[in-house]
């Protein structure tokens, strides 16, 4: 398994440049009081790991791996792995950068609240990879492009008419009443159900795929 | 003689092909040519010897093993080269020598970067930028590099100009050194064939027409030409197909000794790969 993440990384490495200009664009925007872009660089490690999914669907990757050792399982594992690295890189990367931003331009550093939005952060990137992957698997790049446009959209819908027609007053004093650690610990989990549950889905589509 | 791969009875339809009852084995340490017109059926049995096909029935057996019971044992001694499949194209041997070298445990660098001196490959750059005949010898490399025991090959010489192909064949050569290892080769250059293989399985419409050492094929099989009212007295069990042409008949014969004592033919031709592979598929019964 080890082998396909080093393929995965191998392959990535030309966008790395990229990362590096967001870094800096992030930095540049974050002393000079402009937008919160924090969100951006953990999102951009799920858009530039989709790229592989065209790069190995163009040289037929997919069927050349299923002819390895445990080529199939490995080939799904990788993907989720090394975008999980990515995202985690990248989001250490926001969290020192937030900090020195912070401290350079108050003099002080907000621990709480840069942890708490890069979860929210992570959250919103994890729940996307957690729908796009498996769509992927099943339908193919180039197609799952049309399915997630129409997922997201349909997320849209479904929580308007959820914020519309369901009273949420009494879940939200819940919420408020609930230990901050404990909603922090709720997130984490969820993030680990969604990618879990995410990840064996596209295992089964893959491992039962005519390639 | 102990078989390296063995398959019986394998189907798999489609809506608009179907493969019927494939059965052929290959013997350890011999070179099987497979051949067959495009769309014959070749890439598919092979796609289903690796699993990369499912849902098909039959058995198929390498190294005696199940091939889907030990999937993951099989493929580490089975080296592939598959027609337009390999890494994405923005890779380097470098970065393919790093990634086997962590999926197989036989992955032998030293022998992988020899080849890559000898066929001047260089190891920096992205395998987009390199010629088809060179990509299909990194394939080639990457393939024999963990030392495998069976080489499943689909068209590897397709693309190579004379030289490389030479260089090619030597290397499959060199792999057969080894009584334990064997070739399924698929190819549309049957010369090749005709110097390097041991057996010759014929596949056509889905069907396996002949599967036969190259020997008793080329020894034994031939090509009568004969007018049309010699062709009239040849009974039709006596012949597998023939071709009307302009002046003359040609007909297979699949034992030229008895034809010719039988109908007192002097000159029998011998038989080319391709000769055999246009009279079963364009012949006449």
């Amino acid at each position: 398994m080890i082998g396909f993440i080093k393929k995965d990384v191998a392959m990535i490495k030309s966008n790395f440049k990229l990362l590096g200009i967001l870094i800096v664009v992030y930095t540049i925007m974050g002393l000079y009081g402009k937008m919160d872009i924090s969100f951006i660089l953990p999102f951009m490690s799920v858009v530039i790991m989709i790229s592989t999914f065209s790069y190995d669907n163009f040289n037929k990757w997919e069927e050349y791996a299923s002819t390895l050792p445990d080529g199939r399982r490995c080939c799904v594992k990788s993907k989720y792995i090394t975008t999980l690295l990515m995202i985690l890189i990248t989001s250490i990367i926001v969290i020192i950068l937030s900090f020195i931003i912070s401290y350079i331009n108050t003099k002080t550093i907000n621990y709480e609240q840069t942890f708490v939005s890069m979860l929210g952060t992570v959250f919103g990137t994890l729940l996307v990879l957690s729908f796009m992957y498996p769509v992927i698997y099943k339908f193919g790049v180039e197609k799952a492009r049309i399915g997630i446009f129409i997922t997201v959209f349909g997320i849209v819908i479904i929580g308007d008419l959820l914020v519309k027609y369901i009273n949420f007053t009494n879940i939200m004093k819940i919420l408020n009443n609930m230990n901050e650690y404990i909603l922090i610990l709720l997130l984490i989990l969820s993030c680990i159900i969604f990618i879990y549950v995410s990840y064996r889905i596209s295992l089964k589509i893959h491992l039962h795929k005519e390639l | 003689m102990e078989n390296i791969l063995e398959i019986n009875n394998l189907c798999k339809k489609y809506d608009n092909f179907e493969l019927k009852n494939i059965s052929f084995k290959l013997p350890k340490g011999m070179i099987m040519g497979f051949i067959g017109e495009n769309g014959a059926g070749k890439t598919t049995t092979i796609k289903a010897i690796l699993n990369i096909i499912k849902n098909y029935s039959g058995d198929i057996k390498i190294f005696g093993l199940d091939n889907n019971n030990y999937d993951s044992k099989i493929k580490e001694d089975i080296g592939v080269v598959l027609d337009d499949m390999f890494f994405p194209e923005i890779l380097t041997p470098k970065d393919i020598n790093n990634t086997m070298k962590s999926i197989y445990k036989n992955w032998d660098s030293k022998m992988f970067n020899n080849y890559l001196n000898d066929f001047k490959l260089n190891n920096n750059k992205q395998i987009k930028t390199f010629s088809k005949g060179m990509r299909k010898k990194l394939e080639i490399i990457t393939a024999i590099s963990h030392h495998p025991k069976l080489l499943i090959l689909d068209e590897p010489t397709s693309g190579l100009d004379p030289v490389a192909r030479a260089e090619v064949i030597d290397i499959f050569q060199k792999f057969i050194q080894n009584d334990d290892c064997s070739i399924l080769l698929s190819s549309h250059i049957t010369t090749d064939l005709e110097h390097i293989a041991d057996y010759i399985t014929f596949i056509n419409d889905g069907e396996i027409v002949l599967s036969k050492t190259c020997d008793e094929l080329l020894n034994r099989y031939g090509i009568v030409k004969c007018t049309d009212i010699e062709f009239k007295k040849i009974s039709k069990k006596d012949y597998i197909k023939y071709k009307k042409n302009k002046y003359n008949y040609e007909v297979l014969v699949d034992d030229k000794k008895s034809f010719k004592n039988k109908y007192n033919v002097d000159v029998i031709d011998r038989i080319t790969l391709d000769d055999l592979m246009v009279l079963m598929i364009k012949g006449m019964k």
